[in-house]
């Protein structure tokens, strides 16, 4: 039996790692998912019909299904039902399809985000452009996105905060992330077993992640106070 | 002959006619007043002239150019509606302006991004930007704002604001400058400092048409008048004809009430 | 089961969505029948060539010690990783073993995600409809785990009865629960089940005996706890896809090994050589 001080080392060497393994899935989700809500919302702003209902029933789709569920589906279908198993069944694997659950689920909460941002700013906007002689994505870009960006800072944030938790529902296709490297120490791992501190300590990780970005977001909503 | 040409415009929202069948033509550095009472489709025919509503119907000619018929496509096409806004500029009774760019930035703002699109433009960057600015601070002190011109528009009075948006419509070097009752979101301690910035313009001889309630102004700066009823143009003239010697009852009630109020 | 047939259906939904979509013709055949289409593919083709084609062998595992679990070095060692790795080794491949969520085992064999399950596996009756599985190889046996303290009144399997149990949803536990008609609560794994008895919110577990040698008692976490009765026996298998010829040459590795003495060897030096089953 080690001590304490003897298990710490190993078991924040493992936290590290998944940890890692979160951080990662949550940047790569950032990253796809904040223009790709941008578009669908655009989309779904557009007069070709086709197009708008098929991204609001897709919406309603992903909006509408657990998280866990399309990760199931996405990771699983193309070799359960396509005998094709495209993501195979490394780590590597398991992340991509990760990500890719993650970008189109949590594109679909931005972008009623985004739409509920763009659809706020006074149509005054739109018109003093227009009699400018801007183009609409002159107005768009120099004109609207700015603003919008000011109006959905405090509910991005909520999103965002609830994505760094999300990332723990990937462990259901088994990525090895946080909570899976301190639930390990309960199974039992690397000569440590029944251990539930582990998994405490994964808390803190959150904690002390989702505390700095709420001061990072909370610097951009202070940052755009310069107008109103 | 003349500098606009407005024939036989018709405008209908759903069922609603709220122009039919409008005329009436201005001459260069002419001041025109439409007034009317509300509803009597005053904005409507202002925001005709910029293209922010189709008309249905009618003829819009600039300087005996057609940028508008009712009955040929084309001119309904972005791109061409894009160009022949430009005749026009437009100065909004709610300001309209940008509110994360600083007044002075507020006037340059399209003009950089026309100048964007310059096939010069990189060549010549610095030359072409500089030039902007100093026409912007040009337009900026000629509305008297030129202390407050790094200021954003929170930070500006609803005069001020109204200001600047006179300035960035003249940044864009429209033929004629539309006012849509230019000082109706204002406290009425401000309406004079807007009033006068008009006023100058007036006398700069720049072509102008003006919507307002303000009824001693408008017979103060026009030259011609339209009177605007349900839709028509009920009675057109000069300022002192149409102020002083209106021929239609409806005129005279009209005016009447403000005479009397 | 139940989550596995709901999976299963949404997947073909969105099998048939995609097909509606694309218009090939390959989706449309497995709208007949999951099992039809699967058993077919399977021994079309035999898993062998495909694994030999792609050079390694991919093994789902959890992180279970004797079995599999990592040494020092982060490398994956125990009685089932050293066999799999001598049996990848006498296919002329390299094994490859990826942690998994238990519970999705079947879900990851049949989807090709990994080419076996090679963990300390209970052959259950679930566990040998829904995949193909070699001899036994280990024996096991559900206990019952309970309180240090308490454990004086339960030493009876009729002792039982007023307890509510944790067991490890799709577990043999959770099919030992059933067959002696005890109360029980489904918790995600055989940790959180020990977890529920420590904290009190259950009054018992059933776990592996193998698992149990290693987390309870003094020296772990739960040393408070500690095991009464033994539910069963019950058997260690490999499982592998429906159909696969692998089964095969498993069983035949099997026999070489133990007859060899080398499969002994491997498990005395993970002190499992007791539960060994002659092959």
């Amino acid at each position: 039996m080690q001590t304490f001080s003897e298990q710490l080392p190993i078991v924040l060497h493992s936290l590290n790692i998944g940890f890692l393994q979160t951080l990662k899935l949550f940047f790569v989700t950032l990253i796809g998912a904040l223009p790709l809500g941008l578009l669908i919302s655009l989309g779904t702003g557009s007069k070709i019909t086709p197009l708008r209902i098929t991204l609001k029933i897709f919406i309603w789709i992903i909006r509408g299904t657990p998280l866990m569920i399309q990760l199931l589906i996405i990771y699983y279908f193309p070799g359960l039902v396509l005998k094709n198993a495209i993501w195979g069944g490394d780590e590597a694997g398991r992340f991509a399809a990760s990500a890719v659950a993650f970008i189109i689920n949590y594109a679909c909460y931005f972008s009623e985000i985004f739409r509920g941002g763009i659809s706020s700013i006074p149509i005054g906007q739109d018109e003093a452009g227009l009699v400018l002689g801007m183009s609409k994505s002159q107005i768009f870009f120099k004109v609207k996105l700015l603003q919008m960006i000011k109006r959905i800072v405090p509910p991005m944030s909520n999103e965002i905060l609830t994505l760094v938790k999300d990332t723990s529902l990937a462990r259901i296709i088994a990525l090895q992330e946080v909570i899976w490297a301190g639930q390990a120490f309960m199974k039992g791992s690397q000569g440590i077993s029944g251990a539930i501190w582990p998994l405490f300590f994964t808390a803190i990780y959150y904690l002390i992640c989702n505390g700095l970005l709420t001061l990072l977001l909370g610097g951009l909503e202070k940052k755009l106070e310069y107008f109103r | 002959m003349g500098i606009l040409n407005v024939e036989h415009i018709v405008k209908s929202f759903d069922k609603t006619e709220v122009l039919k069948d409008i005329c009436f033509s201005m001459e260069e550095s002419e001041v025109l007043s439409i007034i009317g009472s509300s509803g009597s489709g005053k904005t409507t025919l202002l925001r005709c002239l910029n293209f922010l509503e189709r008309p249905d119907k009618g003829i819009i000619k600039v300087n005996d150019n057609i940028v508008f018929d009712g009955n040929d496509k084309s001119y309904l096409k972005e791109s061409v509606i894009r160009k022949n806004r430009m005749h026009f500029g437009m100065v909004f009774q709610s300001f309209n302006l940008f509110p994360q760019y600083t007044a002075i930035e507020n006037v340059m703002l399209a003009r950089r991004l026309q100048a964007e699109k310059l096939p010069d433009f990189k060549a010549k960057k610095k030359e072409i930007l500089e030039e902007i600015r100093s026409e912007a601070e040009f337009l900026i002190a000629q509305m008297g704002l030129t202390e407050r011109k790094d200021n954003y528009p929170h930070q500006l009075s609803g005069g001020q604001c109204q200001r600047v948006a006179i300035a960035r419509a003249l940044a864009m070097k429209p033929d004629i400058l539309c006012f849509d009752e230019p000082t109706s979101a204002l406290d009425p301690e401000l309406t004079g400092e807007v009033l006068r910035v008009i006023k100058e313009l007036a006398e700069t001889r720049m072509t102008m048409i003006i919507v307002t309630h303000e009824m001693a102004f408008a017979r103060d700066v026009a030259d011609k008048v339209i009177f605007m009823d349900n839709g028509y143009v009920l009675e057109s003239g000069t300022s002192d004809e149409v102020f002083n010697h209106p021929k239609e009852d409806r005129t005279k009630q009209f005016l009447g009430r403000f005479n009397n109020g | 089961m139940i989550k596995k047939i709901l999976t299963m259906a949404l997947a073909m939904t969105m099998c048939f969505s995609l097909a509606a979509c694309g218009g090939s013709d390959a989706p449309a055949t497995v709208a007949t029948s999951e099992g039809q289409v699967e058993d077919t593919q399977a021994s079309a083709e035999s898993d062998k060539a495909k694994i030999v084609e792609k050079g390694e062998l991919v093994i789902g595992i959890t992180d279970f010690e004797p079995m599999d679990y990592k040494d020092a070095d982060g490398n994956w060692i125990g009685f089932d990783a050293d066999m799999a790795k001598a049996f990848a080794e006498s296919l002329g491949v390299t094994a490859k073993f990826v942690e998994i969520e238990w519970d999705n085992k079947a879900l990851e064999l049949s989807s090709g995600s990994i080419d076996c399950v090679w963990n300390g596996m209970t052959l259950t009756d679930e566990v040998l409809s829904a995949m193909d599985c070699s001899n036994p190889y280990c024996n096991n046996a559900q206990i019952v785990i309970v309180p240090k303290d308490k454990a004086d009144a339960y030493q009876t399997v009729e002792s039982l009865a007023d307890l509510n149990f944790a067991v490890e949803q799709g577990s043999a536990g959770k099919e030992q629960a059933e067959a002696h008609s005890l109360k029980f609560t489904e918790v995600t794994n055989q940790a959180n089940a020990l977890m529920e008895v420590a904290a009190g919110t259950s009054d018992a577990a059933i776990i592996d005996s193998l698992m149990a040698a290693a987390m309870v008692g003094e020296g772990t976490s739960y040393d408070n706890l500690t095991y009464t009765v033994g539910l069963n026996e019950e058997k260690y298998g490999v499982g592998f896809r429906k159909g696969s010829d692998l089964v095969g040459e498993l069983n035949a590795f099997f026999k070489k090994s133990y007859e060899d003495g080398s499969m002994v060897k491997s498990a005395e030096t993970y002190k499992v050589q007791a539960a060994l089953i002659p092959q």
